[in-house]
């Protein structure tokens, strides 16, 4: 979710509006903030107020990207995370090459003093444990690697990959961030949701003949394929 | 070294106290010294099964709160000289146990008895979460139906999440064994609940026993006997067998069972 500055009354009108066009299109979906656009909101109090509203509509929010670094703080206090690497750090990169160039009417976002972007470093987690229901694990930079089941009801978020090996039963959501190159390794589908970029498919559209089988799930333009590992299963497949 | 035992599920009336009781009894059998707590405040039904509810004065909030020593509130079975039930309050509520309280009672209890075995209320809210926080093991109690292995699921999660051991760097996580109670071989034959294949698959824990449906259960929990202690029964039988798993012994799990021969083996294989 997108944020244009501080959220008003008519933001939550609007937002109101949409949730009663799609009512079950949100509902428990995990949800990130974008701050990109919203530099003046870094009150603690103010985003806790958002959360709160956010999350009486059903919405699960879990963390905000694109945050400075008040707002980041401001957002941990709220016991929320804040994403960084995904698609957004190279264009970063670039405006910064722009700024260098004579410009008469800098952004005043871009006015403020912002020390250098951190370098992209990745950090994957390792997971060797049992992922239980109502259980939520989160890669925030990086692949998430699971050794061992994963109970339906839990959550697995990266921003890169996700890989499970061991029977997944859960939701998988890979490329958190909008990296739509990320992708899902699972060793025996049985999941209840994977998304990838947002994009997504829950158990009733995945296929029978796919349960209990290795699969990758990856995007092709706007379509989230779930296609078999393994050649033979292929070929009885299509 | 004492050990704090957790019985817990998540969903209710899956069968914890009948297994406290039953565990407690067993362990107490066996000769260790052996206290079972009641921590479900409010509803009162550990003394009832074993049969010492009109024996209760004080109580394990009295104990908390500072109004009675532990040794008057601790209740010593008739039956075994190595049990003593510490009862709750049928008066209070939950809130009247504190983490604080909980640790000063639960280390007292150490340094007297072998066993320390908690009943734990059903549900993931804080008396759950109390009667696990300070535990070494825990007991899994789960039924083969779906709602009560994916609670036993959420439980397993807190009790990797929301306890002292889980919290503490440097401490071995809680060690949890799964309890399958009120099995119905004819039910699961006829596919209506889930088998024990099934169920391990899930959870992933080592299996500590298989109590079968038995309606010994009910008669020995209405004349306060815990069911081990009534050794026609084949639940009794069951209860004494998973009690041995628990303090270390090796011994082959026997379950009735409608489904294929060789099933025996491979479980015992799972458990190791
Ligand atoms: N193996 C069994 N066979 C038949 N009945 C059983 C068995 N185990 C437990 N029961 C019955 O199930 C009911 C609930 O048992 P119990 O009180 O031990 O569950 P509980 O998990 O402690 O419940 P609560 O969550 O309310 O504390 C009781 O009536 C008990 O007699
Ligand atoms: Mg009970």
């Amino acid at each position: 979710m997108r944020l244009a500055g501080a959220p008003d009354d008519q933001f939550y009108e609007s937002l109101d509006v949409r949730l009663q066009q799609t009512p079950h299109f949100f509902s428990d979906a995990p949800l990130i903030i974008d701050l990109d656009q919203a530099a003046d909101l870094v009150d603690p109090a103010d985003l806790q107020w958002l959360v709160d509203n956010l999350r009486q509509r059903d919405l699960s929010v879990f963390g905000v990207q694109n945050a400075t670094a008040d707002q980041a703080e401001a957002a941990r206090a709220v016991g929320l995370i804040s994403l960084s690497g995904g698609r957004d750090a190279p264009l970063r990169g670039s405006r910064r090459e722009e700024e260098r160039k004579p410009d008469p009417a800098p952004e005043p976002e871009a006015a403020a003093p912002q020390a250098a972007p951190p370098p992209r470093t990745t950090t994957n987690k390792l997971v060797s444990t049992p992922v239980r229901s109502g259980q939520t694990v989160i890669a925030d930079r990086g692949d998430l690697v699971i050794v061992g089941p994963v109970s339906s009801g839990a959550e697995l978020i990266a921003t890169g990959n996700i890989h499970i090996y061991g029977h997944m039963r859960g939701r998988a959501m890979a490329g958190i961030n909008g990296d739509e190159t990320a992708r899902i390794f699972c060793q025996s589908l049985d999941a209840e949701l994977l998304a990838i970029a947002g994009l997504y498919r829950t158990s009733e559209n995945l296929g029978a003949e796919l349960r209990r089988k290795s699969v990758q799930v990856y995007l092709e333009g706007e379509r989230l394929r779930v296609d078999p590992l393994d050649r033979t299963q292929n070929r009885s497949g299509q | 070294m004492s050990k704090v035992i957790v019985v817990t599920s998540g969903k209710g009336g899956v069968g914890k106290t009948t297994s406290a009781a039953a565990i407690s009894a067993g362990l107490a059998q066996q000769g260790h010294k052996t206290v079972v707590i009641d921590f479900d405040v409010g509803l009162r039904n550990l003394d009832m099964i074993m049969g010492c509810e009109r024996r209760v004065v004080f109580d394990f909030i009295n104990v908390i709160q500072g109004d009675a020593k532990l040794k008057q509130a601790l209740i010593k079975d008739r039956r075994l000289d190595t049990l003593s039930i510490l009862p709750t309050s049928q008066t209070r509520d939950k809130d009247a146990l504190t983490s604080e309280g909980v640790e000063k009672v639960l280390e007292e209890l150490r340094e007297e008895f072998d066993y320390i075995v908690c009943d734990s209320p059903a549900g993931i809210e804080r008396g759950a979460q109390l009667a696990m926080y300070y535990a070494d093991e825990a007991v899994v109690v789960t039924n083969p139906e779906v709602s009560s292995v994916r609670d036993s699921d959420r439980v397993l999660g807190l009790l990797n999440s929301k306890t002292k051991r889980a919290e503490e760097s440097g401490a071995d996580p809680i060690k949890s064994h799964l309890l399958l109670t009120r099995y119905d071989a004819k039910r699961i034959g006829e596919g209506e609940m889930m088998n024990v294949e099934d169920v391990l698959e899930i959870l992933a824990i080592p299996l500590l026993g298989v109590i079968p449906e038995s309606t010994a259960v009910l008669r020995a929990s209405n004349v306060g006997l815990p069911v081990v202690l009534d050794d026609k029964s084949r639940a009794g039988k069951a209860y004494e067998e998973a009690v041995a798993r628990l303090t270390g012994e090796q011994i082959e799990m026997r379950i009735e069972s409608e489904e294929r021969p060789g099933l025996f083996q491979r479980l015992f294989g799972r458990t190791a």
